[in-house]
């Protein structure tokens, strides 16, 4: 079917609008805080062979294309002749969906004229799902799926228009917050009909053949940019490694992350074999979400989403690995190491695409801060919650971001400290960029943060640490890492802060605890840093004086200006001192992640492929 | 009386004069005059002859504030906060809204870390003193912040919207201090929860204080200088005006003072001529905007992002609701790497500009298409003073479009322009369908350039079957500041359950912002408020405005707002959830100062229209040519009627009636569109 350049268009800006609007809809009228300020959802239309036709854009990106899965396996359960006009899916089974039980799935079966055409979907985070799922999720140490939550498997929670009450009572009566998830359940079902609403109105104007052609033509097009932009790369083997020190439950035996990357003309492969196999810890999962995000991020951030927009990529992960982990291996922290495994890739490819490739950032789903409890005095149960931000890598041309959520993660906003006292009784004492958490470089990396809480009734904390302390956030190209993050707890009496680690720690009135993000690595030699920009750093307190000696060789007046014939002198000084410790380590005791990182580019990259 | 409006544009500063004893209007335009605006001013006076004594009230937009901003070129400013909270306006809230984007950017903050001090205080969300303010602190701040040489600060503490004694107290000590500075706390502009927003709008009145504060009371007295004795008032983003003291104190406030005059001037046009429902469609060289007016109202949101979402900075001021998409005149158009046809948001601008203008524009925008098509006259825009290339335009589009995609010139110009219609069809969309109100309901408004040009196209894309075309679409904004009532808005926090919300407290809170009201308005006497409470379900979010009134608040009718708020949910999400628990967050109050309603002479009535020759041209089909009649607008009396298709021209822009649309000239002069084909 030959279509014209003006339906073509239309049709590619209506789709992704539907699926926006879905998304604003959600978030406006949600009742929980993971979605209306952590964003994580997603809302998608998807045709019938479970390919993505549209996708939200801004909120959590390990979500990118991941329903497809649920829409083949939804069609393997009810056949295309099991759905009616009228129907509510709801499914979170980690055997298909291999995500942690909160992220709860609503779908409903889109017809026109009769005919199964679509489904309209809506993935969101549930504040609880009974078991240990309170808040962000039950985290590692949940042994399986039966502790951590209610499993549902593609259920219909309405079946024709009607609802099965039976179904709906033992949803309301397993989990701790009814009124808050039912309410999200209602938004996530409003949000599907929006969709059918967008599309009935489509559809009728262009017709079902255009429709559909347009959306093959949209596919094919958008996996052709994903080409061009690969087939600028030359073609080779890129590889990388990077670790997290431990599971939480096998104490002390590290998770390797091991990604091998092959580019063969525009086509690319991104093996994740060389990872760790699936963990008793629940840090596992069944998710491309690694893969994808780094490919997206490299062949077209700014573009819409859809099923074409991973075409081009092929991605290996063996059964029984991390994170193709089989039922029912837990789950509860499946999203735990994406980050890394995200940045890892980008790493590798440091070689291949030097000038777009920063150094690594934070890499925590967290910062997060989760407190609850019932409050005394009005016997309502509360929890705090919220996402910090860390520090990012420095880039090819500038410095890294400060205190900015993780490359899975969008327009995830942390809760702001009004909003989290008026409705829970604590006290934020601050929230503030961490001196000297960032590593050094030509550019240097972004500031963690420090949030300080008080709590002003007695309760509970998770500490989810971060366990990136033997691989913390790499340098490239000679930049040194940044600082990792973790969790530091005073309790009432106490003197000092000590790190703390686990979930449902209860802590009595008036302690203190400090939530703490990393921050990015720098890029390129801290030598090479401008001295003005060093003297910057530490009239703004970014930096203290000492690293500014240490790390960059600047040596300030009184005044702060930088004292350029001793920066000068200073710099050729650890210079030397370099050259005789040359086959030393080159960052010292610290694993360098990306292997690429240690040495600059041989040469710039030639253009074109060989 | 004679009033009259100055709009400083980017490139122009238009005037436009009325007086109401003769029914007669002037108008003007110069080159505005970026380093000395008032100059720029007295110029357009000058040109259009009205006497500056005989001038009772004049009412000014600027984009000044937003310029100062956007180029960063306010005061070296400090800022003041609650211990622990340095860096909160640094961290603001960590989002990254490009999620997949490496590279993305956060807000550039306007003050330097060193120039942000913590002093020693804390208050609790209830207001009540966790720890009492240090006067040494703020006294040590400061020492600090004078021997930095800062000419702005800002003070913003936490939880200041339930208690701002604090505030006040230091607030006292910095004047003290530090005379001559300005100074910014911050429950003076924005007394409502989120410390971080509330600080950034903060800090940006601040920054833009001195400098717009200087302008403002430069222009006052350039204006005395030259026998103006009437009163000055300025326009601000929330569609109203306001004193020059009130815009020296809160300059933020006229941010976007720019496109909010067309709007208004939409809603009352579209009153008087009996539609209360319509939507305001104004499309520049750059971009189009498009706002909704429901019962002569326009619809304000609570806050924006100055430089957009992802990384600009929170302004959380009431501002006319608009949507914005990068189509205009100027928007170019393109094929992306896989041969798609893409219009905007790049534009040419006013420089080079399109290539018909002959500036040196060497890419194809919508304005070379709409010659392509033969819609633009070459020999008569801007009244026949600038005679356009119509020959480059046809090169322009058949190189770079039509050639390689392999299509007929005339059809590549209608793709362009059909492309750039569904565009702008999105964003009428967003201020009506995404907001639950059907297109249908409303009349279309057109102004700018290129509104009238365009707008038969988008009303019939959304089913919507009146189009009315105002007087001076190029000059609407103008227009609109003369008919601008005073406006101030104020919120206060009250964060509690609707069932147990202390009904006498929120009169309290009322009778206070009805206080502060009349010191800010000029004309109080006959001042109306209205009340707004912020809404959510318990556990929501996101709250929807619910407009109440005081009986009801004295009444405590606690069942009628909430009904209200259900029904207003309904309307907006398609659904609601009366069993549940409904918390209030803030309560606002709009006061509304009435200026004197202008009324503006009627036509002549003229019964027929005369064609002023005719053109072959392009509508609904690219395949071949109508001849159409074209009409000039001055020579349209009351009561003429016309058929499409047609081309109807004026000074700075051509309406388009396609073929089925009909055309009537209404007694007050506008022309009024019945769209063929819409349902």
């Amino acid at each position: 079917m030959k279509l014209d350049t003006v339906t073509l268009e239309v049709i590619r800006n209506a789709l992704p609008a539907v699926a926006n609007e879905m998304a604003a809809d959600l978030q406006r009228t949600s009742y929980n805080m993971m979605i209306y300020e952590v964003r994580d959802y997603c809302t998608a239309l998807l045709d019938t062979q479970g390919e993505l036709i549209s996708q939200n854009v801004g909120g959590v990106s390990h979500f990118v294309a991941d329903l497809g899965v649920l829409v083949t396996d939804g069609l393997k359960r009810y056949g295309k002749e099991g759905f009616k006009q009228g129907d509510v899916v709801i499914t979170n089974h980690q055997a298909v969906a291999g995500q942690h039980l909160n992220n709860v799935v609503i779908y409903t079966p889109y017809f026109y004229k009769g005919e199964l055409l679509m489904f309209m979907m809506v993935r969101a985070h549930w504040i609880d799902v009974g078991g240990q799922s309170t808040g962000f999720g039950a985290g590692p140490t949940v042994a399986d799926p039966w502790l951590e939550g209610l499993q549902l498997d593609q259920l219909k929670i309405y079946e024709g228009g009607k609802l099965n009450d039976t179904l709906y009572r033992v949803i309301k009566d397993n989990i701790r917050f009814p009124e808050s998830s039912l309410g999200d359940m209602k938004s996530q079902m409003a949000a599907c009909r929006l969709a059918a609403r967008r599309m009935d109105e489509l559809f009728d104007k262009y017709g079902k053949d255009t429709i559909l052609a347009a959306i093959a033509q949209i596919f094919a097009e958008t996996e052709q940019k994903c080409r061009n932009v690969v087939s600028e790369l030359p073609d080779g083997t890129y590889e990388a490694e990077a670790s997290i020190d431990d599971d939480g439950v096998d104490k002390g035996k590290e998770v390797p992350i091991r990604v091998k990357i092959t580019i063969k003309g525009s086509d690319m492969t991104i093996d994740l074999s060389g990872c760790s196999p699936e963990r008793k810890a629940a840090i596992n999962s069944r998710t491309f979400a690694g893969a994808r995000v780094a490919y997206k991020a490299l062949t077209g951030p700014l573009q819409p989403v859809n099923e074409g927009s991973f075409r081009a990529l092929k991605v290996i992960i063996p059964e029984g690995n991390i994170m193709m982990a089989r039922f029912p291996a837990p789950m509860s922290g499946w999203s735990a190491i994406v980050p890394t495994v995200v940045d890892t890739i980008v790493a590798a490819l440091a070689k291949a695409m030097p000038d777009r490739v920063p150094a690594g950032h934070h890499g925590l789903l967290g910062g997060a801060v989760v407190f609850f409890g019932l409050h005394p005095k009005t016997r309502r149960r509360f929890i705090v919650q919220s996402i910090e931000g860390g520090g990012w890598g420095g880039r090819p041309f500038e410095d890294g971001v400060s205190g900015t959520v993780s490359v899975c993660q969008g327009d995830v906003r942390n809760g702001s400290i009004e909003g989290i006292e008026l409705k829970c009784p604590v006290v934020v004492e601050s929230r503030g960029l961490r001196q000297d958490s960032c590593g050094a470089g030509k550019y240097r990396g972004g500031l963690g943060i420090d949030l300080r809480v008080r709590n002003l009734v007695e309760g509970k904390w998770n500490f989810e640490q971060t366990r990136r302390g033997k691989c913390p956030p790499w340098g490239a190209w000679g930049g040194t890492p940044g600082e990792p993050g973790g969790y530091l707890l005073k309790r009432p009496g106490e003197r000092e802060f000590k790190d703390m680690a686990g979930a449902h720690i209860p802590v009595a009135l008036d302690a203190e605890a400090i939530v703490r993000t990393g921050g990015g690595g720098g890029w390129g030699d801290p030598l090479e840093r401008a001295s003005a920009q060093v003297a910057e750093d530490v009239a703004e307190g970014l930096i203290s004086a000492e690293a500014a000696r240490k790390l960059y060789g600047v040596v300030l007046r009184g005044n702060m200006s930088p004292d350029e014939s001793e920066t000068q002198r200073l710099r050729d000084r650890l210079r030397s001192a370099r050259k005789r410790t040359a086959q030393a380590p080159k960052m010292g005791a610290n694993k360098q992640a990306p292997k690429t990182g240690a040495k600059k580019p041989a040469a710039r990259r030639k253009g074109k492929r060989r | 009386m004679i009033f009259v409006a100055v709009d400083i544009g980017g490139t122009f500063t238009d005037l436009i004069g009325f007086d109401d004893a003769t029914g007669s209007f002037t108008q003007a335009k110069s080159l505005t005059t970026p380093a000395e605006l008032s100059r720029g001013i007295i110029n357009c006076l000058r040109e259009s002859g009205v006497a500056p004594a005989a001038i009772d009230e004049l009412i000014h937009g600027s984009t000044i504030a937003i310029n100062t901003l956007i180029e960063r070129k306010g005061a070296k400013t400090g800022l003041v906060v609650t211990r622990g909270t340095r860096d909160v306006y640094i961290i603001g809230r960590g989002n990254r809204p490009e999620s997949y984007n490496l590279f993305f950017h956060r807000h550039q903050p306007l003050v330097s870390r060193r120039l942000t001090l913590e002093v020693d205080e804390r208050l609790l969300s209830s207001g009540e003193v966790y720890r009492p303010l240090k006067r040494a602190s703020v006294t040590a701040a400061c020492k600090a912040l004078k021997a930095a040489g800062v000419e702005a600060v800002a003070v913003c503490f936490l939880h200041s919207y339930a208690n701002p004694e604090h505030e006040r107290t230091a607030g006292a000590t910095i004047r003290k201090a530090m005379p001559g500075v300005y100074l910014s706390l911050s429950h003076d502009i924005l007394r409502e929860y989120r410390e971080f927003e509330r600080i950034s709008t903060t800090v940006v009145n601040a920054y833009i204080g001195p400098k717009v504060g200087g302008y403002v009371k430069d222009l006052k007295s350039s204006l005395g200088g030259i026998g103006f004795k009437g009163d000055l008032s300025i326009m601000r983003s929330n569609g109203g005006v306001m004193t020059p003291e009130v815009a020296t104190e809160r300059p933020v406030a006229m941010m976007e003072s720019g496109p909010v005059g067309g709007i208004i001037a939409s809603a009352r046009v579209g009153q008087k001529l009996g539609f209360g429902n319509v939507i305001s469609f104004d499309m520049g060289g750059t971009t189009a905007k498009a706002s909704l007016i429901r019962d002569g109202e326009p619809t304000l949101a609570p806050g924006y992002y100055v430089g957009g979402y992802a990384s600009g900075h929170p302004v959380m001021l009431p501002m006319i609701d608009v949507v914005e998409v990068g189509a205009g005149g100027g928007s170019i158009a393109w094929l992306d790497d896989v041969g798609a046809l893409k219009v905007g948001p790049q534009s040419a601008g006013a420089d080079p500009g399109p290539i018909c203008y002959r500036g040196g524009g060497t890419e194809p925008t919508i304005t070379d298409a709409n010659v392509v098509l033969g819609r633009l006259d070459p020999d008569n825009f801007l009244g026949g003073t600038m005679k356009l290339d119509a020959k480059g335009a046809l090169r322009g589009v058949t190189g770079k479009i039509a050639k390689p995609l392999k299509l007929d010139p005339v059809a590549a110009a209608q793709a362009i322009v059909d492309i750039s219609i569904n565009r702008m069809s999105l964003a009428v969309r967003e201020v009506s369908v995404a907001k639950g109100y059907d297109p249908r309901d409303f009349a279309l408004v057109a102004s700018g350039g290129a509104g009238p040009l365009h707008v038969c196209a988008i009303a019939r894309e959304l089913y919507i079957p009146k189009v009315i075309v105002p007087l001076f679409p190029s000059h609407f904004s103008a227009l609109g500041m003369l008919l601008a009532d005073e406006r101030h808005d104020f919120t206060r926090t009250v964060y509690s359950d609707l069932a147990s919300v202390d009904f006498a407290h929120l009169a309290g809170i009322h009778d206070e912002m009805v206080k502060e009201a009349k010191a800010s308005l000029r004309h109080s006497r006959d001042a109306n408020f209205q009340i707004q409470l912020d809404l959510r379900y318990m556990g929501q979010e996101f709250t929807l405005s619910v407009p109440v009134d005081l009986a009801q608040i004295k009444k405590a009718d606690r069942k009628a707002i909430r009904s209200a708020f259900d029904a207003l949910y309904e309307h907006r999400y398609a659904h609601h959830s009366p069993d549940e628990p409904v918390e209030m967050v803030n309560m606002r109050l709009g006061a509304i100062g009435k200026r004197p309603t202008l009324t503006f002479p009627s036509l002549s009535p003229s019964g027929s229209a005369t064609p002023s020759g005719q053109r072959a041209a392009y509508f609904s089909s690219a395949a071949k040519p109508l001849t159409a009649n074209v009409y000039r607008r001055d020579g349209l009396g009351a009561g003429a009627q016309i058929s499409g298709p047609a081309l109807i021209q004026e000074h700075g822009t051509t309406t388009v009636l396609f073929e089925h649309d009909t055309c009537r000239v209404a007694e007050s002069g506008e022309l009024i569109i019945t769209v063929g084909g819409a349902r």
